[in-house]
C-alpha cells in the first residue's frame, strides 16, 4: 500500500484581487520504505509541499487536493485534530538550518528530554524521569553521536553545523517515525559533513524500514542517495521516475537541462567549454506563464504550450509535458 | 603565453591573541605560499572551512595586511596600503550578492561610485561605461534606475560581476560566488564568466568547495589544509591522481556519489 499518496495538490494564497497557484496540481506518492528526492530551484514550491503534508501552513495558504491519503486515511476529510494525532504520531521532519531551529537558550539534553514520546515511559515519576534521560542519551547513540555527556551538556552555538543537524535527526526519531521529511538537510555544509548526514540518513532507512523525503535544489546531490525523485518547476510537477530513469534517460526538458548543466554529472564535457542551460530566469510569484510555466524558457516550447499539459505515464516514469523526450533516446 | 599576471611568494598571515601580555598566542591561518597566475587562466583554491581559503582572498585584496611575502602584478609590486593601485587591477565577488549591494543605491550609483573614486572620466563618459557594462553581463541599460531589491538572486549576482569588471581589472577573487546560486542560473554565470576571461583575458582565482565547478572552470587548482598547501598544481591531474590522503577523501566525499550511475 502507499505510503502517502497525493493526486493534484494546489496550494493556493489568497490575496486581495485574484489568487496565486503556488503549487498547482502536484502529484507524489510514496511508498513504504522508499526514499524519494524532491528537487526543484528555489520558488519551486518544493518546501511549501512538504509543510502542507505535515500541515503547518498558516491561514492564508489554502489547500485543495482531488486525493491526500496517508496509509489509506483521507487527510483532507478529517479534523484538524485527528489529523494532527496521525501526523504528529507518524512523520517527522528536519529543517535547512539547524542552528537556528533549537532553541538557543536550552541545553541540548533539555530539548530532547522534551520531544521523548510519553507513552514509551513506564513506572512511577521517579522512575520516568530516569527513564526519560535513558531514552535521551539513546536518541543521541542512535544518530552516531557517542560523546553523551558532552553534547548533553551544551547549548546549540556549542556544536557544529553537523552535530546540530544529527540532534535535529535525534528529536525527529524520538517519535519513532514511518516518513522523514528532510527539507534542504546539508545546506549550507561542507562537503565532508553532507556525507555524513546523508549516510545516517540513508542507514535509518535502510535499519528502521524509514521512509524519507529528501527535499533537494539541486539534482547532483541526491542523485546516490535517492531511489526515485520528483522534479518540480515553478510550483508544477515536472517529472516522476527512478532515480536511474531520471538520470539517465530524462524526458522532460527542464529535467534534461538540469542534469546537462551540472557539470559534475557529465565528465565528458570538455574543460571550459560552454555548459547547456535555459535562457532566462525563474518566474517570480506575482508573474507566473500561463500554461506549462517553463513555457518562455523552453527550448521546444509551441503553442500548444499555452495549456497546461496532461501527465503522460511510460512505465512508471511521469511527465508533465506536451513534447516529451521519448523519442530521442531509442 | 609567458607572460606571468600575478605573482605571489612567500605569502603568510598570523594572527596574536592581543589578550595575553605575557604567553601570547599567534594563531598561522596561512602558511607561507607562493604560486602564478598568467592572464586566461584560473587558479581553483579548495580547502574545508578554516583551511585559510578566505584568508588568501583577503590578503590579495588587500583587506588584511600580510605578515610576510609580497605580491607582484606584471612584475610591480603591490604595496600593502595602497588601494588606489590594487583595486583597480584585482577584484572580488562575494558568495552572497544579495547582501553586498547597498539596497539604498540604485545600480547606477552603485556602478558610479568605484568609478567616481578610481577614473578621472566625466558624467557623460562613467555613464556610457556603465550603459556598456551592464550589457556586457546580459542586463538592459534601463536596469540603470532599478534598486538591487528588484533583481533576482542570479541578476544580483551579474551586478556584482558587473561592479567588478567596471573598472577592467586584470585578476578577479570569487569567493564562493557560485555557490548560492541555482543550478539553472549556476550554469548561465559560468558561461558569462568564461566568455569574459575570453573577451578581457581575465584571470580568476576560484575558491570553492564544489569540485564538479573546480574541474570544469580551472586550469589549476591548490588544495589547503590548515594553511598549509598540500597539492598544487594541473586540476586534471590532481584530480584524476590525487597524491594526498587529505585531496583523495575531499574527492571521495563529493564523486563517489555519481560514480556508480
Amino acid at each position: 500500500m502507499n505510503l502517502i499518496d497525493i493526486r493534484n495538490l494546489s496550494i493556493e494564497l489568497t490575496t486581495g484581487t485574484k489568487p496565486i497557484f503556488a503549487v498547482d496540481r502536484v502529484n507524489l506518492t510514496m511508498k513504504e520504505g522508499e526514499v524519494r528526492g524532491l528537487v526543484g530551484e528555489s520558488g519551486s514550491g518544493k518546501s511549501l509541499l512538504a509543510q502542507a503534508i505535515v500541515g503547518v501552513l498558516d491561514d492564508k495558504w489554502r489547500v485543495d487536493a482531488d486525493r491526500f491519503h496517508w496509509r489509506g486515511n483521507d487527510l483532507m476529510r478529517l479534523s484538524p485534530a485527528e489529523r494532527k494525532a496521525i501526523i504528529s504520531k507518524d512523520v517527522a521532519m528536519i529543517f535547512q538550518e539547524p542552528m537556528a531551529c533549537l532553541d538557543p537558550t536550552t541545553t541540548i539534553g533539555e530539548q530532547l528530554e522534551e520531544a521523548v514520546d510519553v507513552e514509551q515511559l513506564t513506572g512511577f515519576f521517579w522512575q520516568k524521569r530516569q527513564q526519560r534521560k535513558q531514552a535521551a542519551i539513546n536518541l543521541l547513540h542512535k544518530v552516531g553521536i557517542k560523546k553523551h555527556e558532552v553534547c548533553v551538556k551544551s547549548y546549540p552555538h556549542q556544536l557544529t553545523d553537523a552535530l546540530c543537524q544529527r540532534v535535529m535527526i535525534a528529536m525527529a526519531l524520538a517519535r519513532r517515525p514511518i516518513l522523514l521529511i528532510a527539507d534542504e538537510p546539508t545546506a549550507a555544509m561542507e562537503s565532508t559533513n553532507q556525507g555524513q548526514i546523508f549516510r545516517l540518513l540513508a542507514s535509518l532507512n535502510q535499519l528502521k524500514n524509514m521512509s524519507i523525503l529528501l527535499i533537494s535544489h539541486d539534482l547532483e546531490n541526491v542523485t546516490h542517495w535517492t531511489n526515485t525523485i520528483t522534479v518540480m518547476y515553478s510550483g508544477q510537477f515536472v517529472e516522476a521516475g527512478t532515480t536511474e530513469q531520471i538520470f539517465n534517460q530524462p524526458y522532460h526538458p527542464y529535467t534534461r537541462a538540469l542534469v546537462d548543466s551540472s557539470p559534475k554529472a557529465n565528465r565528458l564535457i570538455p574543460n571550459k567549454s560552454r555548459l547547456m542551460t535555459l535562457p532566462g530566469s525563474i518566474p517570480i510569484l506575482q508573474h507566473l506563464p500561463i500554461g506549462c510555466r517553463l513555457g518562455p524558457r523552453c527550448p521546444r516550447a509551441q503553442q500548444k504550450c499555452v495549456h497546461a499539459p496532461k501527465i503522460k505515464n511510460f512505465h512508471g516514469h511521469q511527465v508533465s509535458c506536451h513534447f516529451p523526450l521519448k523519442d530521442s533516446y531509442s | 603565453m609567458n607572460n606571468i599576471l600575478l605573482q605571489v611568494s612567500n605569502l603568510s598571515k598570523t594572527y596574536k591573541d592581543k589578550n595575553y601580555w605575557f604567553n601570547r598566542k599567534c594563531v598561522t591561518a596561512l602558511d607561507a605560499i607562493s604560486f602564478e597566475i598568467m592572464a586566461h587562466k584560473t587558479l581553483a583554491i579548495v580547502g574545508e572551512t578554516g583551511s585559510g581559503k578566505s584568508t588568501v582572498a583577503k590578503l590579495l585584496v588587500g583587506a588584511e595586511l600580510p605578515t610576510t611575502g609580497q605580491i607582484k602584478l606584471n612584475g610591480q609590486t603591490l604595496e600593502p596600503g595602497n588601494f588606489k593601485q590594487r583595486c583597480q587591477h584585482v577584484r572580488m565577488i562575494f558568495q552572497d550578492s544579495g547582501t553586498t549591494l547597498n539596497p539604498s543605491l540604485t545600480i547606477e550609483q552603485l556602478l558610479n561610485e568605484p568609478l567616481q573614486l578610481n577614473t578621472n572620466l566625466d558624467e557623460t563618459e562613467r555613464h556610457q561605461l556603465i550603459r556598456e557594462t551592464l550589457q556586457k553581463v546580459g542586463l538592459l541599460a534601463d536596469h540603470m534606475s532599478f534598486y538591487p531589491h528588484m533583481f533576482s538572486g542570479g541578476q544580483k549576482q551579474r551586478i556584482s560581476l558587473a561592479r567588478a569588471i567596471i573598472l577592467k581589472p586584470q585578476v578577479i577573487i570569487l569567493d564562493e560566488a557560485l555557490a548560492s546560486l541555482d543550478p539553472s542560473l549556476r550554469s548561465q554565470m559560468i558561461n558569462l564568466l568564461l566568455d569574459l576571461q575570453q573577451q578581457m583575458g581575465l584571470a580568476f582565482i576560484l575558491i570553492s568547495h564544489n569540485l564538479g565547478i573546480v574541474r570544469h572552470f580551472s586550469d589549476e587548482m591548490m588544495v589547503l589544509d590548515k594553511g598549509k598547501v598540500i597539492e598544487f598544481g594541473k586540476t586534471r591531474e590532481i584530480l584524476q591522481k590525487p597524491k594526498h590522503k587529505y585531496t583523495k577523501r575531499l574527492i571521495m566525499s563529493q564523486h563517489f556519489q555519481l560514480l556508480h550511475k
